[in-house]
């Protein structure tokens, strides 16, 4: 995609948007449409855009491989911590309210960070693994 | 006011849905591929914006109509984007433009 | 007719009209874009009841990442579809099956139905009302034996609540499959990713995480 001036150009000037976007729904997921799923996905399109537009490599060297393999598990394991964090605490598994005051906001978020970390790993890391299958072809 | 305020907005609302309408019609009658994303590349821009504009005078709360504005200027920019994407991607592929002095093709493939 | 159903009537060919091209098409270029096209409506059908997180969802995965994983899977094989035989058992069976299912959904509520169970359960209240602040709360609550009684939350939009609070543990869920996906494709195409032909490493068993790439 050497001569693609227009494409190159137009990229460069949405993708810290759509970024940006995607951290406006994870954040305003609880005042309105939004939430983990979405940001996640709307994060890991921008990458893919700048994967598609500006070369695979380029695109691994700002988000690596490993980074968003290790990604997949760690947003899980946040999920899974929260949850374990309120068991220590002295309430249920994933009973928020052993949190702390307001511990329904903070848990709520967390999860939601946890599950946008995950979602947005795996479409990252589905999209490497295709662009390296096209690649060695 | 506010019935001025929702007319104003029709008058853009059914113009944008005349030039959308109007480039569907294109895309389906015009004979060849670099004719047909001419159609539905310039219509589609234009129809959308001025639905936008429409929508924009229409909306209940400023908010609205900030997000309306930042939603237009982002159609406007990757609209077209996108059909000089695909018409880009027919050129380099090889796709030959039908010109004036050619013969008029008798049936274009499926995906022509 | 009121412009509601007209909607409804146009959305809902739309839709069909889709299905049936993607299923009849042997193009599979056209069929990845009409999957496109497909989701993208399928996200509007849900905005138009009222839906805007799962129309976002739908709208995101559907019409963007999606797409781009049936292109680059294009990439690798056939661009075309091999004709199939028509066989009339399979029609039979798909005729059934469906037939069924549209049977089962005669008996599901109407859209807005005040009697459904959706309406009339008592954790409907308590989970509408848990995007209230906990003043209005108190005040609003019937004193009772509710389970819930005096459950606070205070965030306003409830599908948020119901997803990461109330209903915490499915969405724990969801994500362990959505890790799984991810896992099963490095399983499946990371053989090709670290692949390098080096005869001294012939018998070694290829391991499949490497840890940090290049």
């Amino acid at each position: 995609m050497k001569n693609h001036v227009i494409l190159r150009f137009v990229t460069k000037l949405l993708i810290p948007h759509i970024l940006l976007y995607a951290f406006y729904v994870q954040w305003h997921g609880d005042f309105g449409p939004g939430g983990g799923f979405q940001a996640g996905v709307i994060f890991a399109a921008a990458i893919v855009l700048y994967g598609l537009i500006f070369g695979l490599q380029a695109a691994e060297r700002a988000i690596r491989p490993g980074l968003v393999q290790s990604g997949v598990a760690l947003g899980l394991l946040l999920y899974i911590g929260v949850g374990i964090a309120s068991l220590l605490l002295g309430g249920e598994f994933l009973d928020y309210d052993a949190l702390g005051h307001d511990g329904q906001h903070h848990g709520i978020l967390l999860v939601e960070t946890g599950v946008f970390i995950t979602v947005a790993s795996v479409m990252i890391t589905v999209f490497y693994s295709f662009a390296e299958l096209i690649r060695r072809q | 006011m506010d019935a001025v305020r929702e007319l104003l907005g029709w008058l853009w609302i059914v113009p944008g849905a005349t030039f959308c309408v109007i480039g569907g019609i294109g895309l389906l009658r015009f004979p060849e591929f670099y004719s047909r994303m001419h159609a539905a590349g310039v219509t589609d821009t234009l129809g959308a914006a001025l639905v936008l504009i429409g929508l924009m005078f229409q909306s209940p709360d400023w908010t609205v109509a900030v997000k309306l504005a930042l939603i237009l200027f982002f159609l406007y920019v990757t609209s077209p984007t996108a059909a000089h994407a695909l018409i880009h991607a027919a050129h380099t592929t090889g796709h030959e433009p039908l010109l004036a002095d050619d013969p008029a093709p008798a049936h274009e493939g499926d995906i022509p | 007719m009121s412009g509601e159903q007209l909607i409804d009537i146009v959305l809902l060919t739309l839709l069909a009209s889709t299905a049936i091209a993607i299923a009849r098409l042997r193009n599979l270029l056209a069929t990845a874009m009409l999957t496109g096209i497909f989701s993208l409506l399928g996200a509007c059908w849900m905005l138009f009841l009222d839906a805007p997180d799962v129309a976002f969802t739908e709208a995101a995965v559907g019409a963007g990442m999606s797409t781009i994983l049936i292109l680059a899977t294009l990439c690798v094989v056939n661009a075309e579809e091999k004709p199939s035989r028509e066989s009339p058992i399979a029609l039979v069976a798909v005729l059934l099956t469906g037939g069924v299912l549209v049977y089962g959904t005669l008996d599901m509520p109407s859209y807005g139905d005040p009697d459904a169970p959706a309406t009339t359960s008592p954790i409907t209240r308590i989970y509408l009302d848990s995007a209230n602040a906990p003043s209005e709360q108190e005040e609003g609550h019937a004193a009772g034996s509710n389970p819930g009684d005096g459950f606070v939350v205070g965030i306003p939009n409830t599908v948020t609540t119901v997803l990461a609070s109330f209903r915490g543990y499915d969405t724990m869920g969801e994500t362990a499959v959505i890790f799984t996906a991810g896992l099963g494709v490095l399983m499946v195409l990371a053989g090709a990713r670290h692949r390098r032909p080096d005869p001294s490493m012939e018998i070694e068993p290829e391991p499949v995480d490497e840890g940090p790439g290049k």
